[in-house]
């Protein structure tokens, strides 16, 4: 089992409420994942390079090639004022 | 009902060419068998667009193109213009697509009619399509059984014969398994082959779309219709080629390669069985099988969780309530929106793996975790290169056993990697893999044998495939007519 603590680190570094009802649950999940992904600790005899991507062209110029206008932009928008995305407050008056 | 669907794909167009049947028949039918199923394949069935685009198309000439008229389902993670695309998560629910994937404007200039868009995982994230917000998808063999996943919507609806062709997609065996539980052939094509633009990403390294079919000369078909260089995907390579130029062809000096690894005591004796007959049939036909051993084959669980989920978290930190999908309502602070919204609008399975992707990447972790995973997986990458300077292919089941119950996995984290634990390599490397039925089990479930081929070189995979697919006496067809 993980600790309630880093459970609810982890949670927070992915932006993911928990309920208090719902930690021995991940507390228990999580570590049969991390249990399994430890086991890379062991692994050595290997090359150092790394592959990021399996194709060899990864890396090409930036270019604007996608055309959305505004209106489809909008389209998918939960709360909008005109032409504006509506968000929580951030900064206090 | 007719039944033109169940014809194949050059007799459906001899019937469209000799004006016997048109587009609007063939569309007319897919729906109704659609709407009298059960099977749950479908989230979103676009009638009205498939029928007016089927009237536009009967007014035209019949092109020489097979897949003119012919109508094809689509996962729900691949945009269609219009339609919704949800990636079968409460997060996209109401989410519509604003533009066509790449290899959508590809289906759409053959003149192929979208139905609909097929159920699945949640994100593609699991081995059974049970994690779909909408709920499981059912397997036409048993409707007790799992689909597979995560394209299993597009796999039940090939298999009963819903539609004569579908796309998927694969980040860790995703279209291949589902095609071994249901009875299909499933291609995951070499990484960069299809466009990537318009695929909502999941592990960018690994993602390909690829073709769902009954057959494995129209899942060439297939592949040759959407493989094109799209300079919208950086990954994607200029592809100009014939992929059903080796089908038919004598199989001259053929080397195949299976390693000891997908026939050890991780896989079920009846599919271990299976492989061996095909093995014997291979060799009875001059082809030399050899057993090999590969180095970390055994390790891509592991390596395969590190960096799908790892990417993963990074690609779905988009959901964030601010600029598309579900939204928590009335939200104190920034925080509390993201936080409260990532809570309700993902499932649980996806929220696991964003967790320990998170924490994956996160300060130093990255490279205890991510960096050594990329390390391994480049080695891993060579070691299968290195087989392939020696053989044609390299062969093995699928999936280490046939399709399970519903329920059976329930939120075990684990038991979706493990269901995959063959079919990895070929996502880690690259490398095409094509699954394809080749018998059934004492229950009568559908199991699949996996090709995979050097990078780039699905031609070869194809021409095998057909080799098989021609010797083998087991029907995959009678699920099509409803059992």
């Amino acid at each position: 089992m993980l600790s309630k603590e880093e459970v609810m680190h982890v949670a927070h570094l992915a932006r993911i409420e928990i309920d208090e009802e719902e930690l021995e649950k991940y507390q228990r999940d999580l570590k049969i994942l991390f249990d399994e992904i430890d086991k890379i600790k062991d692994l050595d005899d290997f090359d150092e390079d790394r592959m990021f991507s399996p194709c060899e062209n990864a890396f090409d110029l930036d270019r604007r090639n996608v055309e959305v206008d505004k209106d489809n932009l909008l389209l998918n928008v939960p709360k909008k004022k005109g032409n504006f995305i509506e968000v929580p407050v951030m900064i206090n008056e | 009902m007719s039944n033109y669907i169940n014809l194949s794909i050059k007799e459906i167009h001899v019937l469209l060419k000799e004006k016997k049947i048109t587009p609007i028949d063939l569309v007319n039918e897919c729906i109704k068998k659609i709407e009298s199923s059960d099977l749950n394949a479908f989230i979103t069935l676009d009638k009205e667009g498939a029928l007016k685009q089927a009237e536009e198309l009967s007014k035209m000439e019949v092109s020489d193109d097979l897949l003119f008229g012919i109508p094809i389902a689509i996962k729900d993670n691949i945009m269609v213009n219009g339609l919704r695309c949800t990636c079968a998560s409460r997060m996209l629910d109401n989410f519509t697509a604003i533009y066509d994937a790449g290899c959508i404007d590809l289906i759409k200039k053959h003149g192929m009619i979208i139905i609909g868009k097929t159920n699945m995982d949640e994100f593609a994230m699991g081995s059974t399509s049970e994690t779909s917000y909408y709920g499981a998808p059912k397997n036409p063999w048993n409707k007790d059984k799992v689909t597979g996943g995560s394209s299993g919507g597009s796999a039940a609806s090939v298999s009963a014969g819903l539609v004569p062709m579908a796309l998927g997609s694969d980040t860790g065996g995703s279209i291949r398994q589902p095609s071994s539980f249901t009875g299909i052939v499933g291609m995951k094509p070499t990484y960069g082959r299809v466009s990537r633009y318009g695929l909502v990403a999941f592990a960018s390294s690994l993602d390909q779309i690829g073709p769902m079919t009954r057959n494995v000369y129209e899942n060439a078909l297939l592949l040759n219709a959407i493989s094109k260089l799209d300079r919208r995907d950086m990954t994607s390579f200029d592809t100009n080629e014939d992929f059903t130029r080796k089908i038919d062809k004598p199989l001259e000096n053929f080397k195949v390669a299976i390693p000891n690894y997908f026939v050890s005591d991780i896989v079920d004796s009846e599919v271990k069985n299976k492989i061996l007959e095909i093995k014997k049939l291979l060799e009875d036909n001059n082809v030399k099988v050899d057993f090999i051993d590969i180095k970390h084959i055994d390790k891509t669980v592991t390596l395969y969780q590190i960096i799908a989920m790892g990417e993963a978290s990074s690609n779905l930190a988009r959901f964030d309530g601010v600029r598309y999908g579900f939204s928590y309502p009335n939200p104190t602070s920034l925080d509390d929106l993201y936080s409260k919204t990532r809570k309700f609008g993902f499932g649980n399975e996806v929220k696991r793996r964003i967790m320990v992707g998170s924490y994956l990447l996160s300060g130093e972790n990255a490279k205890t975790y991510y960096n050594k995973a990329l390390e391994i997986r480049d080695d891993l990458q060579k070691n299968f290169l290195k087989v392939f300077d020696n053989y044609n292919l390299i062969i093995g089941p699928t999936t280490a056993r046939c399709a399970y119950d519903l329920g059976d996995k329930g939120d075990d984290p684990l038991k979706s990697f493990m269901d995959d634990v063959l079919v990895m390599h070929a996502n880690m490397g690259g490398f095409p893999s094509l699954s394809m039925p080749v018998g059934f089990n004492s229950e009568h479930l559908p199991i699949g044998l996996q090709i995979i081929g050097n990078l780039r070189d699905e031609a070869t995979i194809y021409g095998l495939a057909s080799f098989i697919e021609k010797n083998i006496k087991e029907d995959f067809s009678e699920v099509r007519n409803g059992l």
